[in-house]
This record gives C-alpha cells, structure tokens and sequence, in this order.
C-alpha cells in the first residue's frame, strides 16, 4: 500500500463521445492540503465524483486512503468525508438532527455521534444554535456545518467542492481556519475552488483543462514557471493557452 | 401582446422538453378513451356459475345445457355438496350457484335454487336476473301446456340518444372535461408554483411585465395543449368508437372555451394559494381531479348519491359541462341556458379570488 | 445507532415537520372515503319518469301506479303530447318516458295484443338500460299480476343487495395506494432536486438501506391510513370485518412492497417531483381501472383480462372483498396472497436496482 492520501494514474471518464476527464495523474500526500484548480467545465467535479466512489471510471485507476476506487465503495466511503459546492443538507432539519443523521449513516455508535456532536459544535462555531432549523442558518452557518457532517466520521481524506462560494470573506476566513487545523491533525484537503486567494493556502494546486491537468506545483513553483504575478495570473495564462 | 408571447414561448419550450410530462400528457387521455371506452361494460359476459345437481336426469343436464347456450353464462365447476358452496364464493370460483332440486325430472319446480354471492350487489342483481330467465324459459318450455296465457299488454322499448347503449358514447365527453381538468388545471399550477419555489417567478416580475400578461403567457400553451387534448380524444371516440356529433362544433367549441377559462382559473387559485410545489399537487389532484371524476355524474350517477353530496356535485363546473357536451354530442342539442348562465357564475366568481389571492401573494 | 435507522429517525422528523403534508395525509383518507363510498354508487335512485297517458283510463293510471311501487322511479314533469316527450328527453327533463297509447283498455278487452312505449334516455349507457329493464318490469308485473320468478333465491354476504358494501373496500384499497404511491414517488427524487441525495450517496450506505430506509416511514402511514379507514368504514358503513385480521395484514404487507417499490422507482427515473407525480398518476390510472375496482373484471374484453394479471391492485383488493365481506382465509386466497407476494419482492428487487442503477 502507498503512503499517499490520494493517487490517480490515467484516470480517465468518457460520457459517449465526450471525454470529460482524461488520463489525469496526481499524488497527494496525507495532511496536505490539495488545490484543485480548473476553468467551469474543465472536468474537476468528474474527477472529483470518480475520486468519492460516485462514479466508475471508464479507464485508469485511483487509490484514495489506501482502498482503490471503482471496487469496495463502502470501505472508501467510510474513510473519506465531502461536501459539495451545492448547499446539501436537511434545510428542515436542526443543526443537532443533521449531525446525528449523518453520524448514524456513517454508522458511529450513539456515545460516539454524542461525543463528536459536542466537541465539533464549539470547534466549528455553531454552538447555541443545535436546536435552530437549518433553513433559518446564514450561509456562513450552514457552510459550516456541511463541513462539520463531512468530519464527523474522522475521515482521512475530505473533499471540498467550491466550499465557500458566496459567502463573505469574514466567514471565508474563519473556514480556512477550520482547514488548516484539519490538515495539522493530518487530514487529507482536496479542495476545489474559484477564490484564487484561496488557491495560494494550498500546499500544492492542480491546473485542470478540458479534462487534462495542465500544471501541478506549489503556488510559488507556479508563478516561478509562468511567470505570473499572483495566482490569478498564473490560472489566467495557463488556461487561456 | 409580445410580453406575452414571449412568455406563452417559453413556457412551451419547457413543456417540449420534458419529454416524459409531455408524453403523459397526450397519451394519457387516448390511453383513457380506449381502456373507459372499451372496459366500462355494464353487460355480464362470462358469467361463472357453478351447478349443484342433485336430480342427475337427462332433464337437469338439459337445463345447464341451456343455461350455458344463452353464450353469458360459463359453467365454473360442477360441485357435490352444499358444503362446497361457501369456499367456492370465498375462493372467488364462481359468483352463483345453481342448485337443481332431486324432484326436477318429476316436475319440481319450485325446489330450483339459485345462489348469488352479492358481496358485489350490483352484479349479483344482474346474476340473479341472467339465472331466472334461463330457468324460467327452461321451464316453459318443458311444460308447454301449462304455461300462462300470453300477457294482455307488453312494454315495448326505445332507447334515445344511444340506441346501443355503447359506454363509449357516454363516457368519452367525460372525458374531455376530465382531460381539460387535469391539463388546464393541474398542470397550470404546477407550472406557477414551481417558478415561485425555484424562485424564477420574481425574476421575471422584476421585468416590466404585468403580472396578468405573466399569467396569460403561462396558461396558454396549457390551453393549447388541452384543446390538442380534447381534439384527440374526440378524433379517436370518433373513429374507434363511434361516437356520433349530432350538435354544432361552434357550440361545442364555445363551452370548451367556457370551461377552459375556470379550470385555468382554478389552477390559478391553487397556486396562489399553496406554499409549496408538493401541497400544490395534492391540492390540485384532490380538488379538480378526484371531484371531476367522481362527483360530476362522469360515470357515477348523481341521482343515487345523498341530498347533501348532490348539493357538492352541483358546485362542479364539469358537472354543468357534462350535461352540455353530452347533450351537443348525443342529442343534438346546441343552448343550455341554466347551464351557460351557473358555468358564467363560475368563471367570474373564481378568477376574482384567483386575482385576489394572487395579488395578496406578491405584494 | 444504524445507518438504517439514523435514516429512517430523519424521514420521521421531516415528515413530522411537514404540517400541511401530514394534515393531508391524515385528515383526508377520511373525507375520500366519506365523499366517495357516497359518491361511488352504482345503485339506482331518482330516476325521473315522466308519463304519457294517451288513454286515460283505469287500466292505463293502473299502469303508471305500477311504475311508483318500484323505489327506483320518481315522478317527472307530466307530459302533454309525443312532440313533448321528445322534448323533455332532448334537455334533460326527464330520464325516462312511459306512452300508453290510446286505445289500449279497449285492445286489452278485445283479446288485441297492444304495447306501452318505454323511452329511455340512453346517454348514460349504464343506468340507461338497466332503468328500461325496471320500467319493463314494472309493466310485466301490471300485465299478468306476477313477478314471473321461479324456485328461491338467497343472497350470500350481502342479503340487502347494498353495493356500498363493496365499494368501501375498494375505496379502502384506492386510498392506500394513492398515498403510499405518491409520498414515495416524490420521496427520492425530492432529495434529487434539494441536492440532499448527493451527500448522502457519499456516505457508505448501500442502496438497499437507502431504499429500504426510504419507504419504512411511508409504509408505516399507509398502515395508520388503511387503519383509519378500516376503523371508520366498520363503524360508519357498517362493513363487517368476517374473517381474519392477520389474513389482512398478510395482503396489506405485500402490497405495500409492490406500491412503495413502484413509487420508489417512479421516483428514482424522474428527474422532477412533477414527473414523479405524472408516471404515479398513469399508473394508477390504470391499476384502477384494471383492478376490477368499479368494472367487474369478467365483462372486460379478453386482452384487458390479460392486461388485469399485471395488476397489483386487481390481487389486494380480491383479498381486501375477501377477508371484509366474506371471510376468506389464508387457503382460499393463497393464489391472490401468492401472487402479491411474488410481486412485492420484485418490485422492491426492482427499486434498489433501479437506485443502484441510477446512482452509479
């Protein structure tokens, strides 16, 4: 078994005709925090949904926390946590009904979803609210507790799928905060986004386009090779290539 | 007129593609006429009875030999004893059992028994009649000299409007108002409460349309489509089943139009009036689907049904529009004054509280 | 605590949240089967008829007496003329028309063979020809003085020929489906459309927990329903409960597995709650019309008796007239129970495969 958190060797998904993640390789290693960077349409949710058991790939292979993808989707889904760019959680459910929902899916003992529903409630800011509906939440708040059902398990890997669009950067701020100290305790990040502020937290950042990872580096080693001035820039001139 | 023609657009080309609603909507109403038109047959066939003969003579065999040459009448099972009986009805074997008494040969006629499950009472009336007449004619003909004299006078019958009592002729307008229910109304506030859930229906109010245009332009490819509906539903009563048109088509065409306008306008006051898409589907199928099919005299008749429920029935436009379709297609009969003027009532009263409510819910 | 039942406490607690869902849910299985086991009646009542006496003599008022003794007939406008008979059967005046000719007490006594003109409105095609038939016999009755019956009749279950009595049933069976049918079909694809369903699916829960999961809360409400209902048309309707209550469960329980499963998977192919509901509504469309709910099965032209064998509904509810009317036990519906067993564990096959399908 490798160490790494994360490897993909020609992982490669065709919808028909239309190749839409095509033969893309990487490594991630535990507790880094991935950036996964790409143009709308490039492909990154594809390779994302292959990477969390939701889709088989056509071709190629991907081990994820040691258990390789496509087969054992239970053992791979119990070790890794997600949560995606589309707010998805019970609006009519409390905050407390979401954690312990998503606790007994994933199959923790009572005491446990009790034990891990406190600590993450102070730990993620959301105490004084466990008995509000969810739906009642600012977006800030429900961000938050997204993040919070995908952790609760203690996965090793969690993938984040555009975690903090639309939300202001006070609460942006406070999420990375979140994902740093996750990553310190060695939880894999593999995070997609559109911030190109963000994509400068990242340990290591992945350029995808039309389904091929075009550059993979460390934000400094990016700039250094293109040329360009801040993220933005770097994405901008690779993408546009 | 352009605003709402851009919308009326729109709204069509949501309806094209999804394929699925689309299909329902078209082939439900031809799929009804042809299972209502050929299934709804109050005529027994195959009726399944069983015999207990207890005379064992060439006489009694003769008798369920007629029985079952009357061609309605199937011969279930040939039972032993009385004590068969009840399992047959229980196992649904059979709906009557015939018993044959053991003086039969000799003469016995008052022995003859018949017995009818009448669970189903409606069908065991039917039964008990289809059973009499193949005895009593059994009967007489055995006995020729000892039948009554011919009666002094008998009944000749003439049935109007529908000489072959074909059930398609009957059922197929209820049809139409059916269909129109479900496509005018149904669908119409499916389609309004959806925008407002998904939020859509504020994007577009913050155009410089009315919202009246709105609404126009998202009920007519509805209307349309229940007209299509209707056309077809006809064409095929028509050419499958016969169904005559002994009235005017510009009649026919003007209390369509009529009816339209309230189903729209009920479908109108349900999204108004429900919070959300799912209360808005319960809604509309328990007030405009169920009571169109159940309480407008479609196929049950209103005259059986209590005082008070017939008072319900009485405040269903279908049922207004039943008597008039039926009336143009059947009777030829082309002006319904009490009609026009409740269906006319209808229409004013609930598009006002259609407009009322609606106007409450976006201020 | 299990995935299963972590998933099955949620469904609860939305659906305990859902006030205007539950009020539906439970509140109007009781007016449906009110309004309808009313409604539903295929009896005759108040037929109006209308006569037109062209003889006037004691013979003839003999005749239209006749008619009255039937309680299926009520008076009708009076008639004056042929031209007016027609008119009132044209608008609707009148559903029924008795012309007794004039001449007829003198025919009758000259040993002449004479004929009462019955005229029926035919547009109904069901109460059409079966009020001609009463009319016929009402006239029958008058012209001989008999009832032209033979041998003795006895009505199994049912002896005053009250076809409520087995309708209510059928609008028992009617109600379960429609809600358990419907709340599953928009169940899935709600969860769909809210994007819920994609976090769940990255849990480790198989499909057969999820469905599993999915369709307990709603069974449990089609049993409360069935319930409800059952109670109430015992106590209401006077519907005799004859046989046994576990051969009842037997049928429910199989049943609700083919119509939640069939829910399910209306639900899992549609991509709206919109679509969900339509390709419910179709196919219960159908299920009712093939079941032999309304429409005895064996009047059916043969391909539709065909058609009746895929009918889930047609099996429930022979089990359903059974067990109430006629106290039918587990040996003589073991071919229905059988049979609706049989289509229970495919169904529910059917839906976790379709889920597996759709979700991977």
């Amino acid at each position: 078994m490798s160490g790494e958190a994360v490897l993909a060797r020609g992982l490669t998904r065709r919808f028909g005709r239309f190749t839409a993640v095509d033969g893309i390789d990487l490594a991630v290693a535990p507790g880094e925090i991935f950036g996964f960077l790409g143009a709308n349409g490039a492909g990154k949710t594809t390779a994302i949904r292959m990477l969390c058991g939701l889709l088989p790939p056509t071709s190629g292979e991907a081990t994820v926390a040691g258990i390789p993808v496509g087969r054992r989707a239970v053992e791979l889904k119990q070790r890794i946590g997600y949560m995606s760019q589309r707010f998805s959680l019970y609006e009519d459910l409390t905050v407390r009904e979401n954690l312990e929902f998503f606790g007994g899916v994933y199959g923790l003992s009572r005491h446990r979803i009790a034990a891990r529903v406190a600590a993450l409630l102070p730990y993620l800011g959301l105490a004084g609210t466990e008995n509000r509906l969810t739906a009642s939440l600012p977006l800030g708040y429900k961000q938050r507790l997204a993040l919070g059902c995908a952790l609760l398990h203690e996965p090793r890997v969690v993938f984040l799928d555009e975690p903090t669009g639309g939300v202001d950067p006070l609460a942006r701020r406070r999420f990375w905060d979140l994902i740093y100290e996750q990553a310190a305790a060695g939880v894999t990040i593999f995070v997609t986004t559109h911030y190109m502020d963000e994509a400068e937290y990242c340990g290591r950042v992945s350029i995808m386009v039309q389904g091929r990872i075009v550059a993979l580096d460390t934000p400094a080693g990016l700039k250094a090779t293109t040329g360009g001035r801040d993220m933005q820039d770097v994405f901008l001139r690779l993408v546009d290539r | 007129m352009k605003r709402v023609a851009a919308i009326a657009r729109k709204e069509l080309v949501h309806i094209v593609r999804d394929r699925r609603s689309l299909a329902v909507a078209i082939l439900m109403p031809l799929a009804m006429v042809l299972i209502y038109g050929s299934v709804i047959d109050m005529e027994l066939r195959d009726l399944q009875v069983g015999v207990l003969d207890l005379d064992r003579s060439d006489a009694s065999r003769e008798l369920v030999r007629e029985m079952t040459a009357s061609g309605f009448i199937v011969e279930a099972a040939r039972l032993a004893s009385r004590a068969e009986v009840e399992a047959g009805f229980r196992r649904g074997r059979f709906r009557a059992v015939l018993v044959v008494p053991a003086g039969y040969a000799a003469g016995d006629r008052t022995g003859i028994q018949i017995l009818v499950d009448a669970a189903d009472a409606a069908t065991a009336a039917t039964v008990d009649n289809y059973l009499q007449a193949v005895v009593l004619r059994a009967a007489r003909e055995r006995l020729p000299a000892a039948g009554a004299p011919p009666p002094p006078f008998t009944a000749r019958t003439r049935i109007w409007f529908n000489p072959e009592l074909a059930s398609a002729h009957f059922v197929v307008p209820g049809l139409v108002a059916l269909v129109m229910m479900m496509i005018c109304a149904l669908l119409t506030s499916i389609a309004i409460t959806r925008e407002k859930e998904v939020g859509t229906l504020e994007q577009i109010l913050t155009t410089p349309v009315a919202p009246a245009q709105v609404i126009l332009g998202k009920a007519l490819p509805y209307v349309g489509l229940g007209a299509l509906d209707a056309a077809l539903i006809l064409a095929v009563g028509r050419l499958a089943f016969k169904v005559p048109m002994n009235g005017s088509w510009l009649a026919l065409a003007a209390y369509t139009l009529l009816f339209i306008v309230i189903a729209l306008a009920v479908g109108l006051l349900i999204s108004a009036r429900s919070s959300s898409l799912r209360v808005a589907m319960m809604a509309a199928i328990i007030v405009t689907m169920l009571p169109t099919m159940v309480l407008s005299g479609f196929v049950f008749p209103i005259a059986s049904m209590p005082r008070a429920l017939q008072a319900v029935c009485q405040l269903m436009p279908a049922t207004h529009f039943l008597v008039v379709v039926r009336g143009i297609l059947l009777k030829g009969q082309n002006w319904y004054p009490l009609q026009t003027a409740i269906l006319a009532a209808m229409a004013i009263v609930i598009l006002t509280l259609a407009a009322r409510s609606f106007r409450l819910r976006l201020e | 605590m299990g995935p299963l039942a972590s998933l099955m406490r949620k469904e609860f607690l939305q659906l305990r949240r859902d006030h205007a869902m539950l009020r539906l849910v439970l509140v109007l299985p009781i007016v449906q089967l009110l309004v309808l086991s009313y409604a539903l009646d295929n009896d005759l009542r108040n037929v109006r008829v209308s006569v037109l006496d062209e003889d006037r003599t004691p013979l003839s008022r003999g005749i239209a007496d006749a008619l009255w003794e039937s309680d299926v007939f009520v008076p009708g406008p009076p008639l004056a003329s042929g031209d007016d008979l027609a008119r009132s059967l044209k608008v609707g005046r009148c559903d029924l028309a008795v012309r007794i000719p004039a001449g007829l007490a003198r025919d009758v006594a000259g040993n002449r063979s004479a004929a009462i003109g019955v005229h029926v409105d035919g547009t109904n095609s069901s109460t059409g020809g079966r009020a001609a038939g009463y009319a016929e016999a009402a006239i029958a009755r008058a012209a001989t003085g008999r009832d032209g019956r033979v041998g003795a009749v006895r009505f199994f279950y049912n002896p005053e020929l009250e076809s409520r009595l087995y309708m209510v049933p059928g609008i028992i069976v009617m109600i379960a489906t429609i809600v358990s049918a419907m709340l599953t079909g928009m169940a899935i694809v709600r969860e769909k459309e809210l994007g819920t369903l994609e976090q769940v699916l990255v849990t480790p829960l198989g499909s057969l927990q999820y469905v599993a999961g999915k369709s307990a809360p709603y069974a449990l409400i089609a049993l409360v329903d069935l319930a409800l209902a059952t109670g109430f048309a015992a106590v209401w309707f006077h519907v005799p409960l004859a046989g046994s209550p576990l051969v009842l469960l037997a049928g429910v329980l199989a049943y609700l597995a083919v119509t939640l499963s069939l829910g399910l998977i209306a639900s899992v192919v549609s991509d709206t709650q919109q679509q969900a509901m339509f390709t419910v509504w179709f196919f219960l469309v159908f299920a009712i019309m093939l079941s032999g709910f309304f429409f005895p099965i064996e009047n059916m032209p043969p391909w539709a008796r065909v058609l009746t064998w895929l009918d889930p509904m047609r099996f429930f509810l022979a089990i359903v007239r059974g067990v109430l009317l006629r106290g039918a036990g587990f040996g003589d519906l073991a071919r229905d129970l059988l049979v609706l067993a049989g289509m229970g564990a495919a169904s529910f096959t059917g839906a976790v495969l379709a889920f597996r399908r759709a979700t991977s």
